[in-house]
């Protein structure tokens, strides 16, 4: 097939479930009496093309744009880390508890060690269903999926536990010391972080598209057997794999706790969650570096945008969470397959039965 | 004797590959038909549209003289065809005759009224009887995983037998069983034919089939190529007619250097199981001296693909040891092995050769991307890599459509060359080809056979495994016969005739040795 014509399928099969997406909002719009044209219009406006409201979506943007790549590396591998949401936030509870508890030093010696510990976190815990899957071939779907609620009570336990902050009047971890927490930039909320995160994603993009990791864990995604064949030890390449997985995830928490949180609370990543939005991303962007650059920023953009919106219309903000919802209904269907031509897909299913 | 079921000019095409070309079959009442073909020769395809799975593209199909469409397995049965998968279908966590009577249950009755409970009583008693009438070892009552792959088998008999068929196929059924199962199963298929069934068995195994066998088909890619009654064939002829190819071999095969003593590689004693536990590899030792080639031949199925796969480190064995000049490889990871300087040809194009949903460039670094030529520092050489896509290209004479494609595009003796391409320039000492020409145009054949003679010339050893008989004894300067896993005899391709090639292959040592 057609790489140019691909490219094209690929693109439109993640435009069309925002455009669904947003038509259906729209509907909803209507029946509240407002006009979804100038409801879309506004948040387009104030979370895009204003200055502050541009750098704050793209902070927002940050540790999606790396959790969505924590996703699309194990995803071209054809193993699914459905636990980058349990990584990312033992990463971030950790970064907040060394960033907190360390005493105060040179600051980016500070957040140095931060990110490294919640790497370490995030690696550690991806590291249990890679060596289930490479040495047992236990599902690593399951795994990674259930340890995240086992991550989420655990640090719950934490959090009102050991580690809780007397002084403040909600269940938190202590607040981070001022040397672990990113500036941010004038009176946007965008800080360093992004700068990082730029810099991370030009690194993956990288690895992905032109490295010996890359063409490995592609030739892993496509046939396993193959890559098997060529010499590729896949176990020991499945646990690595997920290994950056989680130390991306890790990374995203760390920064998510330095630049906006700077302490852990229960209500952390939000809802539905940094890793579950990351997933999205992924998807939206065809698990390509620069597609998930631009589906975080526009994600981020719904994030910002939402706010203007409860404050200058009627329409509650709530409708962002209806579009987000639908995306994802829309993305789960498949618009237009690799055989989009009925006839080529009786004659591939033809020639499967025979085989 | 009457036809039972008769296939007039069957045929089956899927694209423009025809699967079953005008196939004549004519099984009479109440006897034992084999049907014999190397794999891929089209027999499950026929099969199937005689059970309903497929459609034909055109001919037509009689059974007692009648002609039929047979749209389903379901219409199959009512017409009396039943058959016996090689995978079974079956539930393990069930027992004996609920399986039996899976889709078929019998309602408890009250009075004139089918209440929707199973009539448990009833059922068992009537699998029992089942069971005695046909003389078979089974207890309804015990489960199927408890069960061994024989016990299953007859209890896939038995679902057939309920439903009343008369017609029996029975696809490669002794693919799985074990030597003793293997005869209680020979004894159940003579019982039924005295019962007046008609049985037709797909395998290619040639013993079985000469123990009972009444009359045998052999199918050769989508065609008849034989059909004989048992009584005036022998294993030797069946196993002739299921190889030989008559390509005209245009190929000079002579050799301008000698084969020097120096041993390349050395197999010692190799055995290893498959899935299933059955020992397919069993104590094979042979040596590959400096260029010279050795070729492995037999009827497919015989233990090669296993023996292959270890030696390119895709199979481990259970003992025995592999040495490449001198370096124990035991069980080494492809990767170490192409280092060292050895270089596959595998015999599954598409699952272990090529991967057909990555472009021709990526797969023509596949397996040597980690080499310096093409990769710096864990960087990928793009330019280098194209450059060297083109050489093959040009060196190979790969005729490519859209150069940026993907590998699937190309056609199989294209693809093929990609594959030998990559292979040889990395120069190994040691080529282990498995059905380098399988599936491949008589053009690319020619040229394949070419540059494998072209690298035995420059020094080289090769492995050369093949079940075409004609190009194992044109190219090979000597070749080991394989039969149910072990070698049967080693021979000279020039002073031994086919015949007795065949003898061997079917596992029948020389009388004089």
């Amino acid at each position: 097939m057609n790489k140019k014509e691909n490219v094209i399928k690929t693109m439109l099969n993640s435009v069309l479930p925002i455009v669904l997406a947003f038509f259906i909002g729209g509907l909803i719009i209507l029946g509240i009496g407002e006009n979804p044209l100038a409801t879309y219009g506004l948040l387009i406006r104030k979370s895009l093309f204003t200055a502050k409201g541009f750098l704050n979506t793209l902070h927002y943007a940050a540790p999606l744009i790396l959790t969505g790549l924590a996703i699309a590396i194990t995803f071209k591998a054809n193993i699914y880390n459905m636990g980058v949401e349990g990584q990312m936030m033992f990463g971030g509870f950790f970064a907040g508890i060394v960033g907190a508890y360390l005493p105060n030093m040179n600051s980016i010696v500070q957040k140095m060690i931060c990110f490294i510990v919640a790497m370490g976190c995030g690696m550690l815990f991806a590291f249990i269903p890679a060596l289930l899957k490479a040495k047992c071939n236990v599902n690593e779907m399951v795994v990674t999926l259930m340890l995240n609620y086992a991550m989420v009570k655990a640090l719950e336990f934490l959090t009102t536990g050991v580690f809780r902050d007397k002084e403040a009047g909600y269940v938190a971890t202590p607040t981070i010391k001022d040397g672990a927490m990113f500036q941010r930039f004038g009176t946007s909320r965008i800080t360093m972080f992004f700068v990082i995160v730029v810099f991370v994603l030009i690194i993956m993009a990288i690895i992905m598209n032109k490295s010996k990791l890359g063409y490995e864990v592609k030739t892993i995604g496509k046939n396993a057997e193959f890559a098997e064949a060529t010499g590729m030890n896949v176990g020991k390449k499945i646990v690595l794999i997920m290994l950056i997985s989680g130390a991306l995830s890790g990374m995203a928490g760390a920064g998510w706790m330095m630049s906006d949180q700077f302490k852990f609370t229960l209500s952390f990543s939000g809802n539905p969650g940094l890793g579950w939005d990351g997933m999205l991303i992924a998807l939206l962007g065809g698990h390509s570096p620069i597609g998930i650059l631009v589906a975080a920023i526009f994600y981020a953009a719904l994030k910002t945008g939402s706010d203007s919106i409860n404050l200058y219309t009627t329409v509650p903000k709530e409708i962002v969470s209806i579009i987000q919802g639908m995306i994802i209904l829309f993305l789960a269907v498949k618009f237009i397959g690799e055989h989009t031509n009925w006839f080529e897909r009786r004659k591939k299913k033809e020639e499967e039965s025979w085989s | 004797m009457r036809s039972m079921i008769q296939a007039i000019d069957l045929t089956k095409k899927f694209g423009d590959f025809a699967a079953n070309d005008h196939i004549n079959i004519d099984v009479k009442e109440k006897e034992i038909k084999c049907i014999v073909g190397e794999n891929g020769a089209g027999k499950s395809t026929m099969m199937n549209m005689l059970y309903g799975l497929l459609q034909p593209t055109s001919g037509k199909i009689l059974i007692r003289g009648k002609e039929v469409v047979l749209n389903s397995p379901i219409d199959a049965i009512q017409n009396g065809i039943g058959m016996v998968h090689q995978h079974f279908k079956l539930v393990p966590s069930l027992t004996v005759y609920e399986n039996i009577l899976l889709g078929e249950e019998i309602n408890l009755k009250k009075g004139k009224f089918r209440t929707p409970f199973i009539d448990t009583k009833k059922e068992l008693s009537c699998i029992e009887k089942l069971i005695s009438d046909n003389r078979f070892e089974l207890n309804p009552m015990d489960k199927i995983e408890d069960l061994s792959v024989g016990g299953r088998q007859r209890v896939e008999i038995l679902k057939m037998l309920y439903r009343n068929v008369d017609i029996l196929i029975l696809d490669e059924p002794t693919a799985v069983l074990t030597p003793q199962e293997v005869d209680q199963l020979m004894a159940t298929l003579k019982g039924l034919k005295e019962q007046g069934k008609t049985i037709i068995v797909i395998t290619h195994k040639l013993r079985e089939v000469m123990e009972i066998a009444d009359s045998v088909t052999v199918i050769k890619q989508g065609k008849v190529v034989g059909n004989v009654k048992k009584k005036d064939t022998s294993e030797e002829e069946l196993a002739q007619m299921m190889v030989g190819r008559d390509v005209v071999l245009s190929v000079d095969s002579k050799r301008k250097n000698k084969i020097e003593d120096e041993i390349i590689y050395e197999v010692k004693e190799l055995s290893t199981r498959n899935d299933c536990g059955k020992e397919v590899v069993s104590n094979i030792s042979f040596q590959v001296h400096k260029g010279e080639i050795l070729g492995i031949a037999g009827v497919e199925g015989n233990g090669q693909s296993e023996l292959v796969k270890m030696i390119t480190g895709l199979m481990e064995s259970t003992s025995g040891t592999n040495t490449f000049c001198g370096v124990n490889v035991t069980n080494w990871w492809p990767d170490k092995l192409r280092e060292i300087g050895m270089g596959m040809i595998p015999e599954d194009r598409y699952a272990q050769g090529l991967c057909k949903d990555m472009s021709i460039t990526e797969n023509c670094i596949s397996g040597y991307h980690g080499k310096e030529d093409v990769c710096r520092h864990g960087i990928l050489q793009k330019s280098k890599i194209v450059e060297k896509r083109d050489t093959f290209i040009k060196e190979f004479d790969i005729r490519i459509g859209n150069i940026e494609g993907n590998i699937s595009c190309l056609s199989g003796g294209n693809a093929q060359k990609v594959i030998i391409a990559r292979e040889l320039a990395a120069k190994p000492k040691l080529l282990i080809a498995c059905q380098p020409t399988r599936g491949v145009d008589i053009g690319s054949i020619e040229f394949i056979h070419h540059q494998i003679l072209k690298f035995r010339d420059e020094g080289n050893s090769v492995i050369l495994v093949s079940s075409e008989l004609s190009e194992i004894m044109s190219l090979s300067d000597r070749v080991v016969v394989m039969c149910k896993g072990q070698i049967t005899g080693e021979i000279s391709p020039k002073e031994t005739t086919t015949a007795s090639m065949g003898l061997l292959m079917a596992g029948i040592h020389k009388k004089e040795d």
